[in-house]
């Protein structure tokens, strides 16, 4: 199980506990006299820690290699670096954290001496921390953090702009210059040797003369994302982003979809059922609608039993993902999601490319078929729903039909003005026989 | 910024009368040697191209090139308030909305004051090389006109045929057939009346006569007109903008008809 403890942030707010514990602990009736004087500087924060981080973890302040940013990781000599992620409780539902720390240290069961450095958490007591936020570290991969120095000019063009080979340590000094904890962590247990190894994962080595030197690859570093990616998607990706990124997108529209059931349906549904739609009060309007919508909503999951029926009407709707498109999609989101998290908007950009260019690593091409094929789809859904469905048109598209209006009426104003701006001869010199002539853009050259 | 005083505001009446029939929008160009125009009709068989220059106008003031887009139509309106001595300005903007003509009659009792919308007009620019024709002819551009819309009674088309004996203007259609000859003639008396051809060889060629009776349109502006021939190119039709020559040109071309023969 994950500890829950206090951070050092917190420990330095732990200077103000005195004022704190009055307010919080006192059970008296007139406590409340002093209360709410005392907002902490710099509250606690809590934190879920991974098992096994060793104590003598820190956090400490490296460079992002996205964002370029200073931001806090968890460094652990033995196990590695780990990222912090922040989850708040949105802002239209506020919440708070009541911070019990003897509770959590009693739970412990073995309190850690090195947690409690001058003991006054047990003055410390109880606290209520205004924002829920949680901190969770897990680990990262310290290749991406490696990635800036790699890449960047300073260390790797020599002369003529080609790349080099160079020692770690230039590499590393490059890093130490971006933030000063770098230089502190390398001399941390098997962190170098693990930062080497890391680095010899996207780059090009070279032995000389029992120093090995080093040079970015930008092939390794695809690879390496790829398989990241692979490993990512492998099953599924979390809900949020399986239902997002990939169930939404791949999703065919209801196109004539059970077009026997439902009312609402888009294209040819008869005229007769269109007009009682029309008829009908606004409420039922919307409420088919919604119907509509969930509807589209489990429309992939009711395909696969319908397939049958929607196939017999001769429509495309009964279109699913095969596995393979599937997994491909999750693959391409996944590895998008890796490079928007960790990598520079620059090197994404090649990378990509790259991942485009070497159809043998992977091919997206199913992926890329089927998804012309649902946009196509979409594009008919929604122009045969704007032609048959006045009901919907009614309430989604009014804004659509004004814009049209504004648009058939200037043109026709347009024509109009025309028609007035041609006088008669221009008119009559149109019906003159030209055949024969030449234009004269064969005579005279354009400028 | 345009500034542009026309004394006899009637020249670009009459220019614009000349080409309102055959384009319906056109651009015309200002910049500091004058404003000029040029224009296709709807076929793009015929061209017209004016050059009003700088020296017709005092004052004459173009800080930068500013293309005036104007419909012909709402010109002529605007211009018909004119008075055949009225003194006429043309203003504009250097990004110009609208154009401003200023009409003032010469006793200076009377200005009025007219801003024509402008728009933006795409049109291609052709680029006219400077031709050495076979034929050319100078003649009275009355006697152009009456030749072009007498023959237009029998065909829609005109054979020109230009040759050391003269030139001869044929038509020939459903009722039959005429032609008109003329012989180049010296008058010291009339010069107006000259009919001069310079020939290095003979030409003939077919034209349209809707399009030659649509060229007619710019008689008032000159007595004179020039034609001039070769095979194979456009015919070129001259007027010029005033019997000075330093006022400008008013230039019609018109693609010859081929393997037609009607």
């Amino acid at each position: 199980m994950a500890r829950t403890t206090r951070s050092k942030a917190a420990s330095g707010s732990a200077k103000t506990p005195g004022k704190a514990s009055a307010a919080t602990t006192p059970a008296s009736s007139n406590a409340s006299r002093y209360a709410l004087s005392s907002n902490a500087v710099n509250p606690p924060k809590i934190f879920i820690l991974p098992k096994q981080a060793t104590s003598d973890a820190r956090v400490v302040s490296l460079s992002n290699p996205r964002y370029n940013k200073p931001t806090r990781y968890l460094v652990c000599p033995e196990t590695g670096l780990y990222e912090f992620t922040r989850i708040t409780a949105p802002k239209s539902t506020p919440r708070s954290w009541l911070i019990d720390s003897s509770v959590g240290l009693q739970k412990e069961g073995k309190p850690d001496p090195s947690r409690k450095p001058d003991g006054d958490d047990t003055e410390f007591g109880a606290y209520v921390a205004k924002g829920a936020e949680l901190y969770l570290a897990t680990s990262i991969d310290p290749v991406f953090l490696l990635l800036p120095a790699l890449t960047s000019d300073e260390t790797v063009k020599g002369e003529g702009g080609k790349k080099m080979f160079v020692e770690s340590d230039d590499y590393f000094d490059q890093l130490s210059k971006a933030s000063r904890h770098f230089s502190e962590i390398l001399r941390w247990g098997t962190m170098r040797q693990l930062l080497e190894a890391r680095m010899a994962a996207v780059c090009d080595t070279v032995d000389a003369g029992g120093e090995l030197m080093y040079r970015f690859s930008q092939e390794k570093l695809l690879a390496e994302m790829l398989s990241k990616a692979k490993r990512m998607s492998k099953e599924s990706l979390p809900p949020s982003m399986e239902e997002r990124f990939v169930v939404k997108a791949l999703e065919a529209p209801v196109l004539g979809l059970k077009r026997e059931e439902t009312t609402t349906s888009t294209s040819s549904a008869s005229t007769h059922k269109q007009e009682t739609t029309e008829s009908q009060s606004s409420e039922l309007t919307a409420e088919t609608t919604t119907n509509k919508v969930s509807d589209a909503s489990t429309a992939a999951k009711s395909v696969a039993d319908e397939e049958p029926t929607a196939a017999s009407s001769g429509l495309k709707a009964s279109m699913q993902a095969s596995p393979e498109v599937t997994r491909l999609q999750r693959l391409r989101v996944a590895f998008s999601f890796l490079c928007s998290s960790y990598i520079l908007p620059s090197q994404v950009s090649q990378l990509k490319k790259q991942l485009l260019e070497q159809k043998e690593l992977v091919d997206f091409g199913p992926l890329d078929d089927y998804l012309a094929q649902v946009a196509k789809l979409r594009q008919e859904a929604t122009l045969s729903r704007s032609m048959g469905d006045y009901s919907r048109k009614h309430i989604l598209d009014e804004e659509e039909m004004m814009d049209r209006a504004e648009k058939k009426r200037k043109m026709e104003e347009d024509e109009k003005r025309k028609k007035a701006g041609e006088s008669r001869g221009v008119k009559n010199l149109k019906k003159v026989n030209t055949t024969g002539m030449k234009k004269m853009s064969d005579f005279f050259k354009k400028t | 910024m345009l500034e542009a005083r026309l004394e006899q505001s009637n020249i670009l009446k009459k220019v614009v009368d000349a080409i309102k029939d055959l384009v319906q929008d056109c651009n015309f160009d200002c910049n500091d040697s004058g404003i000029a125009l040029q224009a296709m009709d709807n076929s793009h068989v015929a061209l017209v191209s004016m050059m009003l220059k700088a020296d017709a106008f005092s004052p004459y003031r173009c800080d930068r090139n500013i293309a005036l887009g104007v419909n012909l139509v709402s010109l002529t309106k605007v211009l018909r308030a004119a008075q055949n001595d009225d003194v006429l300005t043309l203003k504009a903007e250097d990004a110009p909305d609208s154009l401003n003509i200023c009409l003032e009659s010469p006793s200076a009792d009377r200005l009025s004051e007219y801003d024509l919308k402008l728009m933006d007009i795409d049109q291609e620019h052709l680029g006219i090389p400077e031709t050495e024709y076979a034929s050319t002819i100078d003649m009275p551009s009355a006697e152009f006109k009456r030749i072009c819309t007498d023959l237009m009674a029998m065909s829609e088309s005109v054979t020109i045929e230009a040759s050391k004996d003269g030139i001869k203007f044929a038509a020939n259609g459903d009722i039959g057939n005429g032609s008109v000859t003329l012989r180049s003639r010296t008058d010291v008396e009339k010069e107006s009346s000259n009919v001069t051809i310079e020939l290095t060889e003979p030409v003939t060629l077919t034209f349209s006569l809707k399009y030659l009776v649509n060229f007619c349109k710019a008689q008032p502006l000159s007595d004179r007109v020039r034609i001039c021939l070769s095979s194979e190119v456009p015919l070129l039709v001259e007027y010029l903008l005033s019997n000075d020559q330093n006022t400008g040109h008013l230039r019609f071309y018109l693609a010859p008809k081929i393997g037609d023969e009607e």
